[in-house]
């Protein structure tokens, strides 16, 4: 439907009430937000509960960039790894947030940055990174050791 | 002598996103030796690219998402909902254990709605998850990283089986001290295993196969490889039994192959059989006749005692189907390749006979009038001669597009120029030590010392200060790797890629003139300092700065002449048609 490359603007607000504006073009990086503006559903502020103002506004940057037809292939990848630079709690939000957007690219960057945390871990490691609680009985725990005891070799 | 691809990045669009598969793969490939049946491998999983569909880019689509609109009321089911793969994610089914290949894990198309991971909404606190990220998180784990995920917490392990009975496909590298037994148990996580691929760094023996017919039922494609230190204790009869056993065993591939001795394989449903590093078959039967490609590489041991004619022969009664063969072994002689003409297999369409010395121009006749529809030619390490090429031009410029003939020491650059200029189809052409300066340290039948320099036969003189001048609009790729005897070089192909000029030690410098485009990478490692500069300068400019290298006049009617290097005879320079100025891509000069 959207078939307009024209500079319609599309509004949005996150949980935190902060107001962010992007180009269409922009905007329909994600799927999500794609889907609405196709539904014309795009036409006032798009209220986005789960993404608070921060990560918003890095999801947008990200949709900006590659929307940018300026950028080389070169920096845009130097862009994609500088932009994963984050602490957990970043890493977090953006994950849900590019979950929910849907934004194909950023997701499958961040899951693949979140299995890397986990890559190469003891159980014990990764527990305490992502703040697991270990809900095995001992005998679980025993079953899995024996089970899993060359892989840790 | 290494013969190495690398494929260079091209970061122009699409963009390419992070296929766990990771960065463009270095495709080391034996040269004549040990070669896949000129079958250049896929970059992804390694398969030879000749009819694969790689895995790695199955899509199957059996999700219809559900779009969430944020004009509902905005609690916790809308972020489940929208956690679900939309339909264009490729669903990849594949554990690896092989660190190097990378890892492609699996994804599960049937429909999360009844499962319960425990919270669905992701909470920073407790470290969770929605339960498609999680999925989504676990499958880009190496197997040894999926078993530490397994055992983080019970939402986790439930995930990780999940994964596991999902998988189609495992790569996995057994350590020297392991048992059969770590085999087993990963095997028995993901009983639907249909292709499996085992990197053996310990010895292998028909435990294994019991193991795997035992724990795969549905298995469909096999592949032992092996390291150098690990031995393939297999024997025919054991391997006869299991390849009997599995009846949907489609593609079965295993290196190490000394301990055969011989076998009788009986199966209508293999169609791919690969073996290697054979060694003094006595019996072998190829009761397969939906067999369609077959490679035989034996060893280079001696007093190896295959009889390969009549193992030829009944290859070649049984098989009707084989389209792609490749036999690479010393003993390969023309009565050999009597046998296999004799069988008039109809549906041939790629032939490699390697390393056999004793190969003719009477072969290739032979060859010629019993399969004149050839796509590939791989006649490397014989003794065919120019007059051999002149035969393969005359039957096969329809259909032949790839021809292979290194380390023929009979072949000279105008057989080779003869070749490129009779085949219009040709793709892939590889002259690899052919034209060799007989003084060199290279090692050739007929080596001699300096002082019989002046004794050498006509024939032998001409291979020194040898040129190639060749024009072909197909042509992609171009191997003279240790074609010491060339000294001169013009090459005007506008689809070329890949140019292997390894150790043309002899190449002059301002004898070479490259004149192609889309060029990406050029090998030319041994080569004279000043040479590699001079690709380099040739391969980085455009066209028409290039041209302005050359003298050039302007002529009357409009149109330019340019003067090329006086070892060529004057052409008109025809690429007037620059208006379309191709923009050049990057090309890598590889010297390593």
């Amino acid at each position: 439907m959207s078939s307009s490359k024209s500079n319609k603007i599309v509004k949005l607000e996150s949980s935190d009430n902060k107001t962010f504006e992007v180009e269409e073009a922009v905007a329909v990086q994600s799927e999500t937000l794609k889907n609405m503006v196709d539904d014309g559903c795009a036409n006032d502020t798009i209220p986005l509960p789960n993404v608070n103002g921060k990560i918003l506004e890095m999801v947008l940057g990200w949709c900006k960039k590659h929307v940018d037809e300026t950028v080389t292939g070169d920096e845009l990848n130097k862009y994609e790894a500088d932009f994963l630079d984050l602490d957990q709690a970043d890493l977090y939000g953006l994950l849900m947030a590019a979950n929910f957007l849907n934004v194909k690219g950023l997701l499958d960057r961040v899951l693949q940055r979140v299995a890397d945390m986990i890559k190469g871990k003891k159980p014990e490691e990764i527990r305490r990174i992502f703040n697991i609680k270990n809900d095995f009985t001992p005998e679980e725990e025993e079953e899995i050791r024996l089970e899993n005891a060359w892989a840790f070799d | 002598m290494q013969h190495r691809r690398h494929q260079s990045q091209s970061h122009v669009f699409p963009r390419r996103l992070t296929t766990p598969g990771g960065a463009g793969a270095i495709i080391v490939s034996e040269p004549k030796r040990g070669k896949k049946r000129g079958s250049y491998t896929c970059g992804r999983c390694g398969l030879p690219k000749k009819g694969h569909s790689c895995y790695v880019s199955i899509t199957t689509d059996t999700n219809s998402p559900i779009t969430s609109t944020p004009t509902h009321a905005p609690d916790s089911s809308v972020a489940v909902s929208a956690t679900r793969p939309p339909p264009t994610r490729h669903f990849r089914r594949a554990l690896s254990f092989d660190e190097d290949v990378g890892d492609v894990n699996g994804g599960f198309p049937e429909d999360e709605d009844d499962l319960d991971l425990g919270d669905p909404v992701a909470d920073p606190e407790s470290g969770r998850f929605p339960a498609g990220c999680l999925w989504e998180i676990l499958r880009r784990l190496p197997p040894a990283g999926l078993l530490a995920a397994a055992s983080v917490c019970k939402g986790w392990r439930e995930t990780a089986k999940r994964l596991w009975r999902a998988a189609e496909e495992l790569r996995l590298r057994v350590p020297a001290r392991a048992q059969v037994g770590l085999v087993g148990s990963v095997l028995q996580k993901c009983p639907g295993i249909v292709r499996l691929s085992l990197r053996m760094e310990s010895d292998v023996d028909a435990t294994m196969l019991a193991c795997i017919a035992f724990s795969c039922p549905n298995l469909e494609s096999m592949e032992i490889l092996k390291s150098d230190t690990a031995i393939n204790r297999i024997t025919g009869d054991e391997l006869g039994r299991f390849v009997v056993d599995k009846r949907c065993l489609k593609s079965l591939k295993m290196e190490g192959c000394s301990n055969l001795g011989g076998f009788v394989l009986c199966s209508s449903s293999l169609s791919t059989l690969w073996l290697s590093d054979l060694y003094s078959l006595s019996k072998t039967v190829f009761n397969c006749p939906n067999l369609n490609e077959i490679s035989l590489e034996f060893s280079c041991q001696e007093n190896d005692s295959t009889d390969l004619a009549t193992m030829v022969d009944g290859l070649g009664r049984n098989c009707p189907r084989l389209q792609n063969i490749h036999i690479a072994s010393v003993r390969l002689s023309h009565s050999v390749v009597l046998a296999l003409t004799a069988a008039q297999l109809r549906w041939l369409r790629m032939l490699s006979l390697v390393l056999g010395s004793e190969i003719t121009d009477a072969s290739v006749a032979a060859i010629a009038s019993s399969n004149p529809n050839l796509e590939l030619l791989d006649l490397s390490g014989s003794s065919i001669s120019d007059s051999g090429i002149g035969m393969i031009c005359n039957v096969f410029p329809e259909t032949l597009s790839r021809l292979l003939l290194a380390l023929c020491p009979n072949i000279t650059s105008s057989g080779i120029q003869f070749a490129t200029a009779q085949l219009p189809l040709l793709e892939l052409m590889d002259c690899g030590m052919t034209i060799c300066d007989p003084n060199s340290q290279n090692p050739i039948p007929d080596e001699s010392s300096d002082s019989e320099l002046k004794h050498f036969s006509n024939t032998k003189l001409h291979l020194i200060h040898q040129k190639l001048i060749i024009k072909h609009n197909r042509l992609k790729k171009l191997s003279l790797w240790g074609c010491s005897g060339l000294d001169a070089l013009y090459l005007n192909c506008p689809a070329l890629n890949d140019l292997n000029l390894n150790s043309c030690k002899n190449l002059h410098p301002e004898r070479l003139l490259l004149q192609c485009p889309t060029l990406e990478s050029v090998h030319a490692s041994g080569c004279q300092e000043l040479l590699i500069g001079t690709i380099e300068h040739q391969v980085s400019d455009d066209f028409s700065a290039m041209e302005n290298l050359l003298p050039c006049k302007r002529l009357a009617d409009g149109s330019k002449r340019v003067r090329v290097p006086h070892f060529l005879s004057a052409q008109s320079y025809d690429d007037d048609k620059k208006q379309r100025r191709v923009e050049r891509r990057q090309c890598n000069v590889l010297v390593n």
